[in-house]
C-alpha cells in the first residue's frame, strides 16, 4: 500500500483490499484515524509482520471496529491485533489456525467472532470472558470438546459448532438462555447412551475432604497446611439436586440426553460424585416420544452391570 | 445471524419468488417441500446442495445421503418431494451467497429432519422481508 495513504485520505472509513495478493499490511495504515472497517480477505497474509507493529496503540487501533482477514494463511491469531480494544467484529475464517490464544479475551468489545474453517482443536476457557460476544462461529474445525465456562457467555445469541469432532457437550450449555441458534450437525455426537462405570474409588484424602464439606466441619487457615486448604477450596458440587455431595478428583462421567429447544436430544456430560448418584433431570427435558434406553433404565440394575467403556471423544 | 428469506413476488398467488441471502457458513436444515415444485438459481457465490433419501417410517438411524454437488453462479436446480430431501449450505468462509427461489404452489410450512435420527419436525417458515419491507415477529 502506498506510503502516503493516511495523508491523502485522512477521512477514510472503509478500506477493502481483498483479493489483491497482499502479503503484509504495513505501517502506512496506522495513521488512518477514521478507518473503522478493514477488509483484507483472500490475500497472502499470515507470515510474521503481516500486521503492522504497534497496531493497538496507533490511531487505527482505536478506530477499527470491523476486521476481516478470512481466506489468508494465518497459522496463529496474530498477536498484533490483540490490542484492538474497540474491535467489534473479527473474521479469521478459512485460515490455518490450530488454536485460539487465551489473550483473545483482551478484545473486550468483540461482538462477532468468525473462526470457521480452520484446524482448531480446542477452545480456551478465556474465550468466555468476552462480555459482549453475540455471534460465535467455530464450524468446520477439529474441536473435540467445549469448555463448560463457555456457558458464561450470557450475551451469546448464535453458536455455530457444526462439522467438528464433538461427542458430547457440557451440561452447562443449557444455561445459555439467550441462545437463539445452535448448529451441531456433522459431529460424532453419541447417539446410543452408554453409561461409564469405570470409576476410580476416591482416595482417603478425598473421602476426608468430602466429609469436611458435607458435614460443614469448621476449619480455620491455622488448622491446616496451605496445600490442604487449597484442596478443600476446589470441591465441586454434585449436580444431583437430591444429593448434597461434593467431589474433588474422583467422579463419574455420565452422559445424559437432554431435549434441547424441545426438538433434539443432545448428549450432555454430567459429573457425579459416585455411581450410586443419579443425574439430575434437566428442566429442558421433555419426554414426548418413546425414550431410548437411557431414561427407562433402572439405576440399580445399571450399577449392578459389568463395567462398560463409554464412547467419549 | 442465519440466512434470510426475502419475498419479492407472489405472481398470481400461485407462486412465491424469493431471494435468499446466505452469510459465510450459513446452511439450512434438511427439509422437504410440502408437495410443491422448487426451483433455485444461484445469483452470487456458491451453494452446496446435499440430497437425502426420505427416512424409514419410524426413522431410527442416520439418514442416507444420495448425492451432493456445488452449484456455481447462474446454475439452476430443481427439487420436489418425489426426488427427495435436501440441505442447502454456503460452505464458504470468505464469501456470502445469494440465491433465487421459486416455489409453486406457495407453502409456509415444511418438515425439518435430524440427520442423525431421521426424526422430522414441522416448522413454520418466515420471511425476513417481503416486497422490500422488513417483516417483524
Amino acid at each position: 500500500l502506498p506510503a502516503g495513504l493516511s495523508q491523502w485520505f485522512p477521512a477514510l472509513e472503509v478500506l477493502d483490499v481483498s483479493g489483491t495478493g497482499l502479503a503484509e499490511l504495513g505501517a502506512e495504515l496506522l495513521a488512518l484515524p477514521r478507518l473503522n472497517t478493514l477488509l483484507a480477505k483472500n490475500n497472502r497474509l499470515g507470515g510474521p509482520g503481516s500486521l503492522p507493529k504497534g497496531l493497538g496503540q496507533a490511531p487505527l487501533g482505536r478506530s477499527l471496529r470491523v476486521l476481516n482477514l478470512s481466506g489468508n494463511r494465518f497459522a496463529e491469531v496474530p498477536p498484533a491485533l490483540l490490542g484492538l480494544r474497540g474491535l467489534q467484529s473479527l473474521s479469521l475464517g478459512g485460515n490455518r489456525l490450530h488454536g485460539i490464544p487465551p489473550e483473545i479475551q483482551e478484545l473486550r468489545s468483540l461482538e462477532f467472532l468468525y473462526l470457521g474453517g480452520n484446524f482448531i482443536t480446542s477452545i480456551p476457557p478465556e474465550l468466555a470472558n468476552l462480555p459482549s460476544l453475540n455471534y460465535l462461529v467455530l464450524c468446520d474445525n477439529k474441536i473435540q470438546s467445549i469448555p463448560p465456562q463457555l456457558a458464561q457467555l450470557h450475551s451469546l445469541r448464535s453458536l455455530s459448532l457444526h462439522n467438528n469432532l464433538l461427542t458430547y457437550l457440557p451440561r452447562e450449555i443449557i444455561n445459555l438462555v439467550h441462545l437463539e441458534e445452535l448448529s451441531l450437525r456433522g459431529n460424532p455426537l453419541v447417539v446410543r447412551f452408554v453409561r461409564d462405570l469405570t470409576y476410580n474409588p476416591p482416595s482417603l484424602q478425598e473421602l476426608a475432604g468430602r466429609t469436611i464439606k458435607t458435614r460443614n466441619v469448621p476449619y480455620a487457615p491455622s488448622d491446616l497446611p496451605e496445600n490442604l486448604l487449597r484442596y478443600l477450596s476446589l470441591a465441586s458440587n454434585c449436580p444431583n439436586p437430591k444429593c448434597g455431595g461434593v467431589y474433588f478428583d474422583s467422579c463419574v462421567r455420565q452422559i445424559k440426553f437432554v431435549d434441547f429447544c424441545g426438538k433434539y436430544r443432545l448428549p450432555l456430560m454430567h459429573y457425579l460424585c459416585s455411581p450410586e448418584c443419579s443425574s439430575p433431570c434437566s428442566s429442558a427435558s421433555q419426554s414426548s416420544t418413546s425414550q431410548s434406553e437411557s431414561d427407562s433404565e433402572d439405576e440399580a440394575s445399571v450399577a449392578a452391570r459389568r463395567m462398560q467403556k463409554v464412547l467419549l471423544g | 445471524f442465519r440466512y434470510t428469506r426475502n419475498l419479492v413476488d407472489s405472481g398470481n398467488g400461485k407462486l412465491n419468488l424469493m431471494i435468499l441471502c446466505w452469510g459465510e457458513g450459513h446452511g439450512s436444515s434438511i427439509h422437504d417441500h410440502t408437495d410443491s415444485h422448487c426451483f433455485m438459481k444461484i445469483l452470487q457465490g456458491n451453494l452446496k446442495e446435499t440430497l437425502f433419501e426420505w427416512p424409514e417410517k419410524k426413522g431410527n438411524g442416520e439418514m442416507a445421503k444420495k448425492s451432493e454437488r456445488v452449484l456455481r453462479e447462474n446454475q439452476c436446480a430443481y427439487i420436489n418431494d418425489s426426488i427427495g430431501l435436501h440441505r442447502v449450505e454456503n460452505i464458504s468462509h470468505t464469501e456470502s451467497a445469494v440465491s433465487l427461489h421459486l416455489y409453486s404452489p406457495p407453502f409456509d410450512s415444511c418438515n425439518t429432519f435430524d440427520q442423525r435420527t431421521g426424526h422430522k419436525h414441522k416448522v413454520k417458515m418466515t420471511f425476513y422481508s417481503q416486497f422490500g419491507e422488513r417483516t417483524l415477529c
